[in-house]
């Protein structure tokens, strides 16, 4: 019996060494198991909760006529849109505050009251203001990616030391030549954090937002599941939430943050 | 290389704490002529690096004057290279880059700076280490880059502050030795801020000793170049040297 189990152990140890993605894929596959299980063993009605292969069949209908392709381009491309200027107002903000003693003492209170409030609590007035579209979901996912970019950029500003930039300066740098060889840069592991954070807030967001005033998207098609009663589509657009992330996380974020911030030794690992 | 000329030069510091003016610094004056080395040697508090600073314009001067080459200072330049205690090396710029960082804000070309860069960091023994981070690099090697950076773009007068402080007494050891083999390649103009007496004396032509943000006393060191703690450990010169600074800054 021992030299099984250690023989066991060791294969598998070899086989994430040689495989690392059979690590991440496991745990799903042990809970895809239950589910399925739980299923199986009829012990809820199937219109309370569908099986795997009910939700793999819907997954291969919807995007057989066309329906999820078109929602999941819509809720990506608001993301990007909100994410773009979100990054783009976000951090020469940040700079600004993190640099500008008197930026700083001007901002702060307000960047610290508006945060508080919240994206969603944005809605019912953005969409008296707006109504119900592309505007009003835009500015709330701008509205939630910029303050974990500002606050972020701000402190990783604050966080440079002051020997950096008296070196560079020393070295014959000259002031506006400092925020590019040196703010930047020096800022960069913080900013990267906001923009994760900044970006997963947004995504959920995006989700409410589009429950809520959307006409097409993820969210809809979870929200318009529900009117219907369909608990397979609603399962379908968690789902999809999940793995989204996951690829956006870690095919994008975690890779720029292991070529900066963990190559330079100033983020740990 | 040029000459530092520092004349009453005094610094006042408004303590929130003590609610009153504090002096850092009083009336210091002093003159190093070209490619000269003076340490300037003192306890924690005599306002040594706060000298320093002032002569890097990292901190405004508020009595006398300070002038490099005969112009006076105004601010942070590259006339004057800084070696940190800290090293304060850019963590996102690989060695070779920092060093030739002050070559590049110079507008040298890629091709000219590089070339400037691994000469100098072959000085320091350091060409294996060119393309790694810094974060890669022991202690003792990050300072022997923070040297070369300063170094490599030939100021007029190299400011040490306290630069050994932070690495171990072998490795420090190893470093002053260096530096003074670079020095005499090299013949800066050196200020180099210690607490550390024999340190101060190793590596200079003349010592400064201070204490209470006043000179006490200046002292030529005439050892004879090259040198080697081999040889001076045991030197009665260079310990009755020793013996006679650290009584100044400890009396004082």
């Amino acid at each position: 019996m021992r030299p099984f189990l250690l023989n066991a152990s060791s294969f598998c140890l070899r086989l994430t060494e040689r495989w690392p993605s059979i690590a991440t894929i496991a745990p799903f596959a042990l809970l895809i198991a239950a589910w399925w299980t739980v299923t199986e063993l009829r012990m809820f009605p199937e219109a309370f909760l569908p099986g795997p292969m009910k939700v793999l069949s819907t997954f291969g209908s919807l995007t057989y006529t066309g329906i999820l392709p078109e929602y999941l381009e819509d809720s990506m491309v608001r993301l990007a849109v909100g994410a773009f200027w979100g990054i783009a107002l976000g951090i020469p903000l940040g700079l600004l505050v993190g640099l500008s003693p008197r930026a700083h003492k001007a901002l702060w209170p307000l960047l610290l009251f508006f945060q508080a409030i919240g994206d969603i609590a944005w809605l019912p007035i953005l969409v008296i203001w707006f109504g119900y579209g592309l505007t009003t979901m835009t500015i709330i996912i701008v509205y939630t990616v910029i303050f974990p970019v500002v606050l972020n950029t701000v402190l990783g500003v604050r966080s440079i030391p002051i020997a950096m930039h008296r070196a560079a300066l020393s070295l014959g740098a000259s002031r506006p030549r400092l925020l590019w060889e040196v703010v930047l840069p020096g800022a960069l592991p913080n900013i990267i954090t906001g923009l994760r954070n900044g970006l997963g807030y947004g995504w959920r967001a995006l989700i409410a937002t589009e429950i809520i005033v959307g006409t097409s998207g993820i969210g809809f098609l979870m929200f318009d599941a529900r009117r219907a009663g369909s608990v397979v589509e609603i399962l379908l657009g968690m789902i999809i939430l999940g793995i989204l992330w996951y690829i956006v996380d870690g095919w994008i974020l975690a890779p720029i943050e292991r070529a900066t911030g963990q190559r330079w030794g100033l983020v740990t690992r | 290389m040029k000459s530092l000329t520092i004349r009453n030069l005094s610094k006042t510091y408004f303590d929130l704490h003590a609610g009153a003016n504090v002096k850092a610094v009083h009336d210091v004056s002093l003159e190093v002529p070209e490619g000269e080395f003076v340490s300037i040697v003192g306890p924690s508090g005599c306002g040594k690096t706060t000298i320093l600073n002032m002569i890097a314009g990292f901190l405004p001067v508020t009595g006398g004057e300070i002038l490099v080459g005969g112009r006076p200072v105004k601010g942070p330049g590259p006339d004057r290279g800084v070696v940190f205690q800290s090293f304060a090396l850019f963590p996102w710029r690989t060695v070779l880059d920092n060093v030739a960082f002050g070559p590049k804000m110079r507008g040298v070309g890629r091709e000219e700076r590089e070339k400037i860069a691994h000469e100098y960091l072959a000085l320091a023994k350091l060409s294996e280490a060119a393309g790694r981070f810094p974060n890669e690099l022991s202690g003792g090697m990050q300072q022997r880059v923070g040297v070369v950076r300063a170094l490599a773009n030939e100021p007029d007068v190299l400011l040490m502050d306290e630069p050994f402080a932070s690495v171990d007494a072998q490795t420090r050891m190893t470093l002053q030795e260096e530096l003074t083999r670079i020095w005499e390649a090299k013949r800066p103009t050196v200020i180099f801020i210690t607490h550390d007496v024999a340190e101060a004396v190793f590596l200079a032509n003349r010592v400064v000793a201070l204490s209470k943000g006043r000179v006490v006393e200046e002292i030529p060191v005439d050892l004879p170049r090259p040198r080697v703690w081999d040889d001076l450990n045991e030197d009665d010169r260079f310990k009755a040297l020793t013996g006679r600074v650290l009584q100044l800054v400890r009396s004082a």
